[in-house]
């Protein structure tokens, strides 16, 4: 449709009304725009601004490799602290000295009396000849019992319970071959198997739980020592004197109730009487009978020690036979930490980038609204 | 009146800093006239032209060709940067354009200019807008639309309607 000659006259007219700039204006403002329209306000130079100013210099692309490269440099250094916390010995050591808790114990300097058959201080160096990580035992001992006797002039006769954990390091072929010396190590000092597991595959290794014979703990430990390297050793003791001596006193006073009943019941007169003693002593029995038998458990913990045995292979294996393989395992091992970081920092920094995208939405919403509402103002 | 300058592709903002200064070469007086006759304001619109063409200069690698030419998307950082300061002063100066010289025309011509400045400033800000985006600054109804982010018919009805309003004025006039 063609247009009004009146529109046109007054499109005309409007365009007659068009306002120009002053040349001043004009003048200034084609410096600016040839000096690359530098910021025109003191505040713009605050040190923030003026960063964000010098990351905008930059352009996107560079911006996207900074950010790229300060990612995989955190990502890095994460799977590093990770992985060197990951491959952090335990927290024991090859020296039992270290590992060995003391609450509060007393080290004798004296010889243990027979019922303590274990080696002592001075026994197990000679009993672990060449193994550099001799224990050295520990005592946990009330200090009022200790010093009562120590006052009475007499050496202390204490009942020690021994438990000792063992780590070895052998190849993986060699595992079988170790389980085997166990057991023959196990056999010579006439200790006890109570359980094995041997487990084929990557992670092969061997679990055993063992009795040795406290008199012979130090030359069973000095003989699992000698099958491969060892790469952790703890060895604990505890003091069960207080009860193996409480239930032996109360196991004394229980025979002399039976003593005592057994003199009643030969002199009760009536058949009444006598059955309500045998009664009675029938219960005075099973007490005892109870008794006798948590006091042999007591000796039986003084008189084995109780060794737990594991033989590792795989991932720790020693230097020098670090190989392609290992390398392999390595990278794998780097790689799945690298991803749990990526993954732990991007749910981390996901729901962030949400609420950062939410909250920009909003205000570029609201600020279309207000825009658009100061024109019907 | 500069011509409306329709940007290719290859010549989008983003593209460099050369075509960038085309496009301030080309739409200078163009953003200040529309400025102007929003503001109405000689020093507010040179205010808002300026910080226009800072943003723009800032976004210029933020340009899509694709969602409109470079005209338009200068124009539209100009319509924020206008509205903005349009909330941040809460007022609105009187329109100030090039005096009318009516001594210079006839009679009928220069009653007419006053007429029809008469009629601008009773007019509401959003039609003055549209009168400063089609006849000062020479934008298309297609730039206009993508400046306001409606359809090309509707702005083309929307102008039409504001004709329509300032021609019963100038015709409604003693």
């Amino acid at each position: 449709m063609e247009p009004r000659r009146d529109d046109l006259d007054l499109a005309a007219e409007l365009r007659a009304l068009r306002p120009s700039p002053e040349r001043t204006f004009a003048a200034a403002l084609d410096a600016r725009a040839a000096a690359g329209f530098p910021r025109r306000t003191h505040a713009d130079y605050s040190p923030i601004s003026s960063l964000a100013a010098r990351l905008r210099r930059l352009g996107p692309r560079r911006l996207l490799y900074a950010a790229g490269a300060t990612a995989l440099a955190s990502i890095a250094i994460a799977t590093v602290v990770v992985a060197t916390n990951n491959s952090a010995p335990e927290p024991v050591a090859l020296d039992s000295r270290q590992g060995v808790e003391r609450p509060h114990h007393v080290q004798f300097s004296g010889s243990i009396p027979k019922t303590a058959n274990g080696p002592t201080e001075s026994s197990a160096g000679s009993s672990a000849q060449g193994d550099t990580s001799a224990p050295q035992f520990s005592t946990e001992v009330p200090p009022s019992e200790a010093s009562a006797d120590l006052a009475r002039g007499r050496v202390p006769h204490r009942d020690i319970k021994r438990s000792t954990e063992i780590g070895l390091l052998a190849e993986p072929a060699d595992v079988a071959d170790d389980s085997a010396d166990v057991f023959s190590a196990v056999h010579n000092v006439g200790g006890i198997v109570l359980h094995s597991t041997t487990t084929a595959g990557r992670n092969t290794g061997a679990n055993f739980d063992l009795l040795i014979p406290s008199a012979k703990l130090g030359d069973a430990l000095a003989a699992f020592s000698a099958i491969d390297e060892v790469r952790t050793r703890h060895e604990a003791t505890t003091d069960i004197t207080a009860p193996t001596v409480a239930i032996g006193e109360r196991l004394q006073d229980s025979r002399a109730k039976i003593a005592g009943l057994l003199s009643q019941l030969s002199a009760a007169e009536t058949a009444s009487e006598s059955e309500a003693i045998e009664i009675e002593l029938r219960d005075a029995h099973r007490h005892a009978a109870a008794l006798r038998s948590q006091l042999a458990g007591l000796h039986r913990r003084v008189d084995y020690s109780r060794v737990s045995l594991r033989i590792e292979s795989g991932a720790a294996a020693p230097s020098g036979s670090w190989g392609i393989d290992d390398a392999w395992g390595d990278a794998g091992h780097i790689l799945v930490i690298a991803a749990g970081v990526t993954l732990v920092g991007l749910a981390v920094l996901a729901p962030l980038a949400l609420l950062y995208l939410l909250a920009w939405l909003a205000y570029r919403f609201w600020l279309r609204i207000r825009r658009e509402q100061a024109l019907d103002a | 009146m500069s011509e409306a300058f329709v940007a290719p592709a290859t010549d989008a903002p983003r593209d460099g800093d050369l075509a960038f200064d085309e496009l301030y070469r080309s739409s200078r007086d163009d953003v200040y006239a529309y400025a102007a006759g929003l503001l109405r304001d000689r020093a507010v619109a040179e205010d808002v032209t300026a910080t226009a063409f800072e943003r723009a200069y800032r976004k210029r690698s933020h340009f899509d060709p694709s969602r409109g030419n470079g005209r338009a998307w200068l124009f539209g950082i100009a319509r924020n940067a206008a509205l903005d300061e349009i909330r941040r002063r809460s007022r609105q100066a009187e329109l100030v354009s090039d005096p009318v010289d009516a001594t210079s025309l006839d009679a009928e011509r220069g009653e007419l200019r006053l007429i029809l400045v008469a009629a601008l400033k009773k007019l509401v800000p959003r039609d003055r807008e549209l009168v400063a985006l089609k006849y000062f600054a020479g934008l298309s109804n297609a730039e206009i639309a993508a400046v306001l982010g409606i359809s090309e018919s509707n702005a083309g009805t929307k102008l039409h309607r504001v004709v329509t309003k300032l021609r019963e004025a100038c015709d409604g006039a003693p």
